[in-house]
């Protein structure tokens, strides 16, 4: 089991990418990189915001990291939440593009872009589902 | 008019608040993360496309969508090249587009065609084709609008 945003969680979300054919096919052309913001939740163990950047190139993943909020914002794409939102999208409890439209996600980038893409955004969305996830609010 | 009473309203704000000297104004303060959304896209797509700037010039119609899994809402107010958007259904719409999530990003995703059509024949357009079908798809004011439908289509389409 990964802990939830740490290197190990980013190998397998970039594995799971890259595992997958619907991903692959729905992301050709893709060429811009994605930044996730974990803003911090204090009160459910999740001290400091966090980013995940993700280098995706056509299809295919070439690298996604952990680091600090700051570097996933300045990626083309950003997606900002707190915690406990990534969490529901994690436990397939929010769906992503309906959580972007609600503004429970909140993005920022070019919008055609990114409605062209919304096939391979969700199936970017549900790699982060398909394996075990330890939450640091459920230890 | 299908629609000449109040429909359904979501956070509805009275006065007009103009977000700078764009294209797109948001009649309300807070506008909804999806008209913002809507609006952006719509805005983004006119200034990148001419085509659609004619389309968007032309125009004038008053087009609600409703989000059916998210329950929200928003009436586009096309008013010859200047556009508002509203959070919620506004009154004295022309068409009114009501489906889920997902079927709206397919119909932002439908192919134009010869002639400006939309194409329904790929597999974007067959899946909302089937929706209608189904039902889950559910457009009011369609038959005598079919060339607003187009038009709008046209605009929203990022293909």
């Amino acid at each position: 089991m990964a802990k939830f945003a740490s290197d190990e969680w980013a190998t397998l979300v970039k594995d799971e990418v890259n595992k997958s054919s619907v991903y692959k096919s729905a992301a050709k052309g893709w060429k811009w990189t994605v930044g996730l913001v974990i803003e911090a939740e204090p009160d459910k163990n999740f001290p400091e915001s966090r980013g995940v950047v993700m280098d995706l190139f056509d299809g295919e993943a070439r690298d996604i990291r952990v680091g600090p909020a700051s570097d996933a914002q300045k990626c083309d794409f950003v997606i900002t939440a707190p915690y406990s939102r990534w969490k529901q999208v994690g436990k397939k409890e929010l769906d992503a593009t309906k959580g972007m439209l609600q503004g429970k996600l909140k993005l920022k980038g070019d919008l055609p872009t990114i409605v062209r893409y919304t096939k391979s955004s969700q199936e970017l969305t549900d790699c982060t589902t398909r394996f075990p996830v330890e939450w640091p609010d459920e230890k | 008019m299908h629609d000449p009473v109040s429909g359904r309203m979501a956070r509805r704000k009275v006065k007009a608040a103009p977000k700078g000297p764009g294209l797109v104004d948001y009649a309300s303060k807070e506008a909804s993360a999806f008209a913002e959304m809507l609006g952006g896209l719509i805005e983004a797509n006119v200034l990148a496309n001419p085509e659609k700037q004619k389309d968007f010039d032309t125009l004038v119609a008053r087009v609600g969508i409703w989000v059916t899994d998210i329950d929200e809402g928003v009436t586009l107010v096309f008013d010859g090249g200047r556009l508002t958007v509203y959070n919620g259904l506004e009154p004295r719409r022309t068409i009114t587009i009501h489906a889920e999530a997902e079927t709206v990003m397919s119909l932002s995703n439908l192919k134009i065609g010869l002639l400006g059509l939309p194409v329904y024949y790929n597999d974007v357009g067959r899946g909302v084709a089937l929706k209608l079908l189904q039902g889950k798809l559910k457009i009011d004011g369609l038959v005598p609008n079919i060339a607003t439908l187009n038009r709008v289509t046209r605009i929203v389409s990022v293909q």
